[in-house]
């Protein structure tokens, strides 16, 4: 009865491992090897968004309206994401980037450096054609209450090449009697990508005293840091908002194409309204050079050169 | 065989921890087996979708540096990351780890689609088993590309080996030293359960000085000092004291263990000299053998006492003549003694138990039953003459039946004791023919006395007329038949008279006279007479016997009776045998006459010395010759005998034993005291 008894434990274990065996094995053969090589696409239109934010944030705002385009035009367009403002410069420059999505400040520049040129601008979701940017600061900050309280502190900026992260801001302090170097640290957010939101971190995390956004930014960090706990000191003045331009060489009817796309968006049909309101805006209209003047204006005000 | 203890308890230890140590090693194993696994699975999840994670911005930005520099950071993490690499949508390779070329059979080998989180499968590269992992890159919801990760299995095994050898160590390290700590605590307690073993065996062969309990370092007389050297547990090394009755301890309750054993519980000696169950087991073993000892002494001398007393008992019992037996109630035999076993005739050990129908004729046994129930039944003992048939035949018993009692009052059996009085019954029957013989004696002494006178005038009177009337006349004729038949009277008178002892003797009977001599002249007067029928007389005489004081007409009378008989019986052609010897042990002399005639038969030979019985036709005997003969020779203080057939030593020439002998005994030295009496004229000598 004892021996049954060992017996059955004994086979039950067993049966047990081996019921534990694997899963089926695929059998491979790593000897057969190729060398990489990635052939151009044809007929490709590039379209970049500036990276004020992580790809990942440009991907979820523009793929819809990317995949309408395409759609819309027929053509071969698709996204591509530069690491940083100036390497998205460089690459509309190279031609890389045939249809560049980019602040006012960085417009003025490719145009002026590398002939690119603005065929419509966005409607910002807050119904304005135009947008400002904003100086916040930690809201427990009992130092800094208005903009003369900035001078002496730690300031971070989006980039040099923002406009409502730096350009616009820095225009604001100059208006109220601050340059630049009354700061004591002037830094910009590094890179790749979510500049806009580092700055809220690193004003949040107690690095920097001050930081300049562009409006709107405080509301992608609700999910990660309690906005509450920043307070923004200032709003700039109104600018032309975000542009569409196309690199210099690049075909008028195709860019007309494109252009006829973009306008056709209509916020009232639903269809469009969802790939506007993913895109964080309403409209889109059309546009010409001489609108972002005001932006050419301003940076002359602060001293930038547009060949920096 | 049956296992022994230590066995047992080795096998209580190791078996369970065996089998435990078994169950746990594939417990273990397959726990820490599937836990690896899980665990591998989980750190491959992990590191995949960290990287895919990870990867998701190079992926866009089609950042072929930093995709390379996240899937070679990855394959760093572990040496068990065996490759890494990035899939387009189209599952063209963006970036690997492989160092010369990519696998091409890797691109298609472990698909995901977007709606998975990940997907593994198990590869044979034909010297490695690879737990290839697939990830999607994601971002809303599209599908930019996939992220491969290949782990060792062959590593998560060896992490499992490891993982069983340590299991497997440790289980065999837990039994071992189970085992060790089995044996260590078990060889003490089997080693004095052994001890025990081997003592109570000793015991059993008889052999009660074993000693079990170990020696103490300090006894009680150490532990108390007390000095007290006629105390009966002072130098006692093996036993302890409270098992030993009689101690002097004045703590010390008396008696033996029973009675003292509590007020010893509270003693110091009891707390240091007590020990553990095994130890108080060996000292009461000790204890109980050494009672066991002193009792089997007293048993043995009460034992040999008993069996002398039952010896004793029974040697009484055997030596009595009389036979006893005890029944109980249901009449079964529970002891018996030699004479009743005689009278069975059965061994004793065949009577005890058995019943009276088991040993006697069915009536006896009857008759016993009844009256032992009778006896049960009143109380009351029974005595009585029985005659009951023996192996010897039937005897004459005087038996008497004695309820025996319990001390309760209760009747338990019953003693039937009988003395066998045959012997008496045959001398009370011979004395009643005695006392017959003796009436008629002196009846016919009184008739003799009587008729002789009448008798001797008529015979006188018929002589006187004979001389007065002349021969050749009737009536000369006529008185002379009265004379002859006168005559005739007067013998028969005179044997009546000899009969009655009062018949007159010729010679006195203090004469000496020589049987041989005695014998020659009755056996020279019938010897003519006995040829004529060819009847032989054989004469064997002992030669120098001695001579012997009688009545030699009386003696005389009796050969020529015991002759008479012989040739009688004989008729004709017979031999008549005759012998004289001496017995020197009794100093007797011994004649024998034997014949070979017809015998007599054994229901009459009670008989024949009894007074007028007579085998002869009427006329021919008056039954008077053997009586006749016994008598006289009881007044010379012999005795006769008579064997019919006679035995072989009186066998006549070697032929078959038939006929008859009669044996006569008459004492040599005897002093008798002889008293005379003249009777009718005649000597007649009387004892």
């Amino acid at each position: 009865m004892l021996k049954k008894l060992l017996g059955s434990i004994l086979i039950c274990l067993f049966l047990s491992i081996g019921c534990n065996q694997e899963e089926p094995v695929t059998r491979v053969d790593l000897s057969k090897k190729e060398q990489l090589g990635r052939k151009e696409e044809a007929n490709l239109i590039t379209y970049a968004y500036l990276p004020q934010y992580s790809h990942t944030v440009s991907y979820h705002r523009h793929h819809m309206l990317v995949e309408y385009l395409r759609k819309e035009t027929g053509l071969n367009i698709r996204q591509v994401f530069p690491e940083t403002f100036n390497k998205h410069m460089e690459m509309v420059g190279l031609g890389k980037v045939d249809i560049s999505y980019s602040n006012p400040f960085v417009y003025v520049k490719i145009a002026n450096r590398y002939n690119a040129r603005a065929f419509v601008r966005v409607v910002e979701s807050y119904g304005r054609e135009n947008f400002r940017g904003q100086i916040i600061c930690r809201a427990d900050n009992r130092l800094i209450n208005q903009i003369s309280d900035c001078r002496g502190k730690r300031w971070i900026a989006v980039s040099p090449y923002s406009g409502g992260g730096y350009l616009y801001p820095l225009g604001h302090f100059i208006t109220h009697g601050l340059k630049r170097t009354d700061f004591s640290v002037v830094d910009f957010a590094p890179g790749p990508g979510a500049l806009q939101e580092k700055v809220v971190l690193a004003v949040y995390a107690g690095k920097y005293d001050i930081g300049t956004i562009r409006e709107g930014t405080l509301n992608l960090v609700a999910d990660r840091i309690d906005i509450k706990k920043i307070r923004v000191i200032a709003n700039t003045s109104w600018y032309p908002g975000w542009v569409y331009a196309a690199r210099a060489d690049m075909e008028p009817e195709i860019v007309e194409k494109i252009k006829k796309a973009f306008l056709k968006l209509d916020y009232n049909q639903n269809d469009h309204k969802l790939i506007l309101e993913t895109a964080d805006i309403i409209g889109i209209i059309s546009s010409e050079d001489q609108d972002f003047d005001p932006v050419r204006e301003l940076i002359a005000h602060v001293g930038i050169s547009l060949q920096e | 065989m049956k296992l022994k203890f230590h066995s047992r308890i080795y096998l209580g230890i190791f078996f369970p921890l065996l089998l435990l140590g078994v169950v746990n090693f594939f417990m273990v194993t397959m726990i820490m087996k599937d836990a690896l696994l899980e665990e591998n699975r989980n750190r491959g999840i992990s590191i995949g979708i960290n990287l895919a994670a990870r990867v998701t911005e190079p992926v866009l930005a089609m950042d072929f540096f930093r995709m390379k520099a996240l899937v070679d950071k990855t394959i760093g993490l572990s040496d068990d990351i065996y490759y890494t690499f990035v899939l387009d949508t189209k599952g063209e390779p963006l970036v690997h780890t492989f160092q010369d070329g990519f696998p091409v059979d890797l691109k298609a080998v472990n698909i995901v689609s977007d709606n998975q989180d990940y997907n593994i499968r198990v590869l044979d590269t034909g010297s490695e088993l690879i737990y290839d992992y697939a990830f999607p890159v994601i971002i809303d919801n599209d599908l930019l590309g996939t992220v491969r990760l290949g782990l060792l299995r062959t590593k998560v095994q060896e992490a499992i080996n490891r993982v069983m050898l340590s299991a497997f160590l440790s289980t065999g390290m837990v039994i071992f030293f189970a085992g060790f700590v089995g044996t260590v605590l078990a060889r003490p307690i089997t080693g004095r359960i052994k001890i025990l073993h081997e003592s109570s065996e000793q015991v059993m062969r008889g052999k009660l000085d074993s000693k079990t309990s170990p020696v103490l370092k300090k006894n009680c007389w150490e532990i108390m000092n007390c000095g007290k050297l006629g105390c009966p547990a002072y130098g006692n090394v093996n036993h302890r004291c409270w098992y030993i009755a009689g101690t002097l301890c004045p703590n010390c309750t008396e008696g033996e263990y029973a009675q003292k054993i509590w007020s010893c519980k509270n003693c110091q000696v009891y707390h240091k000299c007590s020990g553990d169950e095994i130890q108080s087991l060996a000292e009461s073993f000790d204890s109980m053998i050494l009672s066991l000892k002193t009792h089997l002494s007293e048993l043995q001398n009460a034992e040999k006492t008993l069996k002398e007393q039952r010896q004793l008992l029974r040697t009484i019992l055997d030596s009595t003549p009389d036979f006893v037996s005890l029944q109980d109630l249901q009449s079964v035999y529970q002891a018996v003694n030699i004479s009743f076993c005689a009278i069975v005739g059965k061994r004793e050990e065949d009577i005890i138990g058995k019943a009276d129908f088991d040993l006697f004729f069915e009536d006896m046994a009857e008759k016993n039953l009844r009256e032992n129930l009778e006896i049960i039944k009143t109380g009351k003992p029974l005595k009585n003459q029985e005659e009951i048939p023996t192996s010897e035949g039937k005897k004459w018993f005087h038996v008497v039946k004695i309820p025996v009692h319990d001390p309760d009052g209760n009747v338990i059996g019953i003693l039937w004791s009988g003395r066998d009085i045959t012997e008496f019954k045959e001398i009370q029957t011979r004395l009643v023919l005695f006392q017959k013989m003796e009436s008629i004696g002196q009846l016919a002494a009184g008739v003799a006395h009587e008729i002789n006178t009448p008798l001797g005038i008529i015979m006188g009177y018929a002589q006187l007329l004979l001389e007065e009337v002349p021969q050749g006349g009737e009536a000369y004729d006529g008185l002379k038949t009265i004379e002859r038949q006168s005559k005739i009277c007067r013998r028969i008178v005179a044997d009546l008279l000899r009969f009655s002892r009062h018949t007159e003797s010729t010679e006195s009977i203090t004469t000496s006279l020589d049987v041989n001599q005695s014998i020659e002249e009755v056996v020279s007067v019938v010897e003519h007479t006995y040829k004529l029928d060819r009847v032989e007389i054989e004469k064997d005489y002992y030669p120098n016997l001695p001579t012997f004081r009688g009545d030699k007409e009386k003696i005389r009378q009796v050969f020529v009776n015991l002759l008479n008989n012989a040739f009688y019986a004989i008729g004709t052609d017979g031999t008549i045998r005759i012998k004289t010897s001496f017995d020197n042990e009794n100093d007797e002399i011994v004649i024998s006459v034997a014949d070979t005639g017809i015998g007599i038969p054994l229901e009459k030979i009670d008989r024949i010395f009894a007074p007028f019985y007579t085998t002869k036709p009427v006329g021919e005997g008056t039954g008077l010759g053997l009586s006749i003969t016994f008598g006289i020779l009881q007044e010379h203080g012999g005795r006769i005998e008579v064997e019919s057939p006679p035995s072989s030593v009186w066998d006549i020439e070697g032929k078959d034993a038939k006929g008859t002998v009669f044996i006569i005994h008459l004492p040599f030295s005897k002093d008798r005291e002889i008293k005379e009496e003249i009777i009718d004229g005649q000597n007649i000598s009387i004892r």
